[in-house]
C-alpha cells in the first residue's frame, strides 16, 4: 500500500515545485526584461531567461501547472465517459459490444493531431480549452476498451448473477456491482492518458497551436529550438520539463495498480 | 474461403472510406458551421466587405450548405479541390501531392529503421547472446518508450548538430540524405522501443515452443533458431504494433518537419492553417488521413503474408 502511494510522490513534488516557482511574483511570466533576453542561468534566475527576457523558472512553473491541470481534467473526463460506456456495451453483448470495440480501435489508432487540425481550423487562435476539447474527443477510447475487456470477465461472475436474481435492474447491476469492480484496472490508464495529453499539448503548442500567451511547455520548446545556437539552456530546460511532467503522470497512474 | 477473404477486404475498404469521409466532413463543417466568417478569417479584420463577398463567391460560401458539401465531395472524388488561396493559379491538390513525397520518405525510412532496431533489440533481449545482461535491454526499452519524442529529439539534435557537428544543422538546405536519415532515425526511436517491447513478449511466447527444440536438436545455430524459426511466427504482434503506432508516427513527422524545417505534409498543413488556405488545408488533412488508412491496410496484408497461421 505505502509502496503504491510512493508513486504519487514524483507528481506531488513536481507540482509543489511548479507552484512555488510560479508564485514568484517578481518574475511573472508576462514580465519581460528586454536587456536580460536569453541570459544564462544565475542565482537570481535559476533557469535563466528566454525570449525577450521572460524568466524561465516562473514560465516553466506556470506551464507545468496549467499543462498538468489540463491533462488531469481530460483524463478524468475520458475516464468518466469511457468506463460506463465500455462496461454497458459489454453487458449488452452482441452488436453494440462489437461496435464499441471497433470504434475504440479506430479512435485509438487514428492520429490525434489530424483530428486537432480538422477541429481547430474553426478557431483563429486556439486556447487551452479548445485543445482540451480535442483531446477529450479521443480520450475515452482506452478507458472504454479496458472497461469492456474487464466486464467480459465479470459479467458471468456469480455475484452479478446473484444481483440479477435479487431483482436488481440492469443499470443498478452495472453501476453498483460491475463498475466498482473494474475501477482498479481502468484507473491505471489515467496516468497513461494524462501523460499523453501533456505531450500532445506540448507538441501542438510547439507547432503553433497553443495558447496565445505562450505559457505552455511547447512554446518554451519552440523558443529553445529557435535559439538553439545562442541559448541552449532554454531548450534543455524545456525538454526536461516535458520529460518530467509526462514521466510523473505515468508513475502516478501506477499508484492505482494492484500488485 | 476466397469469398470470406474478399468480404473481409471489402469491409476493411468500406471502413477506411468511412473514416476518411468523417475526417473530411469534420474539416469541411468545422470551417462553415462554427461562428465566424471564413472570408474574414482569410482576409483579416481590416478587409472591406466587397473583397470578402468576392472571396465568398469564389469559395462558393454564398451557396446553400448542402450544395457546397456536394461540390466538396465531388472535388475529393476527382482529386480537384480548386486553387490554392495563398498561391493563386496553383491547384491545391498539386501542392498536397508535392508535399506527400518528402513526408512518405521520412515516415517510410523511420518505419524501416524502427522495425530493424526494434526487432534487433527484441532478439537481444530474448536470445542467449547477452546472458544475464539481457534484462538491461528490457529496462532501456521501457525507459525509451516512456520518453516523448518532443523531449529528446531537439536536445539530441542540439548535441549532435551544434556540439559535435556529425549531422547537418536543422534547416540546412544542403542537408540531403544525411538530414533525411537523421530525422528518420529520431522518428524511429519511439517506434523501435514499442516494437522491441512487443517483439520481446512475442518471442518469449514462441521461445517455449517445441519446434525450436526440434531445430536445436537438428544442430541449428542460435542465430538460425531465433531469426529463421522464432521470428516469423512472432511477426503478427510486431506488424500490428507498427500499424497502431503509425498515427503517432505521422504526428511525430509533423513535429520533426517543423524542427528540421523540412518540406512535407506537416509543414504544408501548418502553412495552410496559418494563412487560412482552405482548399489546401482540406486536401492535406484528407491526404494524411488517406496515407494513414492505406498504410494500416498494407500492415494487415504484410501480417497475413508473413505469419503462416493467418495466411490460410
Amino acid at each position: 500500500m505505502t509502496k503504491r502511494l510512493l508513486r504519487l510522490v514524483p507528481l506531488a513534488v513536481l507540482l509543489l515545485v511548479a507552484a512555488v516557482t510560479s508564485a514568484w511574483a517578481s518574475h511573472a511570466p508576462d514580465r519581460l526584461v528586454l536587456e536580460d533576453a536569453f541570459c544564462p542561468p544565475s542565482l537570481a534566475r535559476p533557469l535563466g531567461c528566454g525570449e525577450a527576457g521572460v524568466d524561465l523558472t516562473s514560465l516553466l512553473g506556470h506551464a507545468v501547472l496549467r499543462g498538468a491541470l489540463l491533462a488531469v481534467t481530460v483524463a478524468l473526463v475520458g475516464f468518466a465517459i469511457g468506463t460506463p460506456l465500455g462496461a454497458a456495451s459489454a453487458m449488452a453483448r452482441g452488436r453494440l459490444e462489437r461496435a464499441v470495440e471497433r470504434a475504440c480501435d479506430l479512435v485509438q489508432a487514428f492520429p490525434t493531431f489530424l483530428l486537432a487540425f480538422a477541429v481547430l481550423s474553426a478557431v483563429r487562435a486556439p486556447g487551452r480549452m479548445h485543445l482540451g476539447f480535442v483531446f477529450a474527443l479521443t480520450a475515452w477510447a482506452p478507458f472504454a476498451r479496458l472497461a469492456l475487456a474487464q466486464t467480459r470477465v465479470l459479467r458471468d461472475a456469480a455475484f452479478v448473477e446473484a444481483a440479477y436474481a435479487l431483482g436488481l435492474g440492469r443499470t443498478a447491476v452495472l453501476f453498483r456491482h460491475v463498475v466498482p469492480n473494474l475501477l482498479g484496472v481502468v484507473a491505471v490508464q489515467l496516468g497513461g492518458t494524462a501523460a499523453a495529453v501533456v505531450v500532445s499539448e506540448a507538441a501542438l503548442s510547439f507547432l503553433g497551436f497553443g495558447p496565445r500567451d505562450g505559457v505552455s511547455l511547447g512554446s518554451v520548446m519552440d523558443q529553445g529550438v529557435a535559439s538553439m545556437l545562442r541559448a541552449p539552456h532554454v531548450l534543455v530546460a524545456g525538454s526536461l520539463s516535458v520529460f518530467f511532467t509526462s514521466a510523473a503522470m505515468l508513475v502516478a497512474g501506477r499508484a492505482a495498480a494492484r500488485e | 474461403m476466397i469469398l470470406r477473404a474478399s468480404r473481409a477486404v471489402l469491409v476493411r475498404v468500406a471502413e477506411a472510406a468511412a473514416v476518411l469521409l468523417v475526417l473530411a466532413s469534420l474539416v469541411f463543417f468545422a470551417m462553415r458551421l462554427l461562428p465566424g466568417d471564413p472570408a474574414a478569417l482569410v482576409l483579416g479584420d481590416q478587409s472591406d466587405e466587397i473583397e470578402r463577398a468576392a472571396l465568398r463567391a469564389k469559395l462558393g460560401l454564398d451557396q446553400p450548405l448542402w450544395l457546397q458539401y456536394a461540390h466538396f465531395l465531388r472535388g475529393l472524388a476527382t482529386l480537384d479541390l480548386g486553387e490554392s488561396l495563398r498561391r493563386p493559379g496553383v491547384a491545391a491538390m498539386g501542392r498536397v501531392r508535392d508535399a506527400l513525397g518528402p513526408t512518405s520518405e521520412l515516415a517510410g525510412l523511420a518505419v524501416l529503421f524502427g522495425a530493424v532496431l526494434g526487432v534487433g533489440a527484441a532478439l537481444l533481449a530474448s536470445g542467449p547472446w547477452l546472458g544475464e545482461r539481457r534484462r538491461h535491454v528490457d529496462r532501456v526499452l521501457v525507459a525509451v518508450a516512456a520518453t516523448p519524442l518532443l523531449a529528446f529529439a531537439p536536445v539530441v539534435t542540439y548535441a549532435l548538430a551544434v556540439r559535435v557537428h556529425v549531422v547537418p544543422l536543422p534547416g540546412d538546405p544542403d542537408a540531403g540524405f544525411a538530414g533525411l536519415a537523421f530525422a528518420s532515425a529520431l522518428l524511429a526511436v519511439p517506434l523501435a522501443a514499442q516494437v522491441g517491447r512487443v517483439g520481446r513478449a512475442a518471442l518469449a511466447d514462441v521461445g517455449r515452443a517445441q519446434f525450436l527444440s526440434v531445430a536445436r536438436a537438428k544442430g541449428a545455430t542460435n542465430l538460425r533458431v531465433w531469426v529463421l524459426h522464432a521470428l516469423p511466427p512472432s511477426a503478427g504482434p510486431i506488424v500490428t504494433v507498427v500499424a497502431t503506432q503509425l498515427g503517432a508516427l505521422l504526428g511525430g513527422a509533423v513535429v520533426l518537419e517543423r524542427l528540421f524545417e523540412r518540406a512535407g505534409l506537416g509543414s504544408l498543413m501548418l502553412e495552410a492553417y496559418a494563412s487560412r488556405d482552405l482548399p489546401v488545408l482540406e486536401g492535406a488533412v484528407v491526404a494524411s488521413g488517406g496515407l494513414f488508412v492505406i498504410t494500416q491496410g498494407i500492415a494487415a496484408l504484410v501480417h497475413a503474408a508473413m505469419d503462416p497461421r493467418v495466411r490460410g
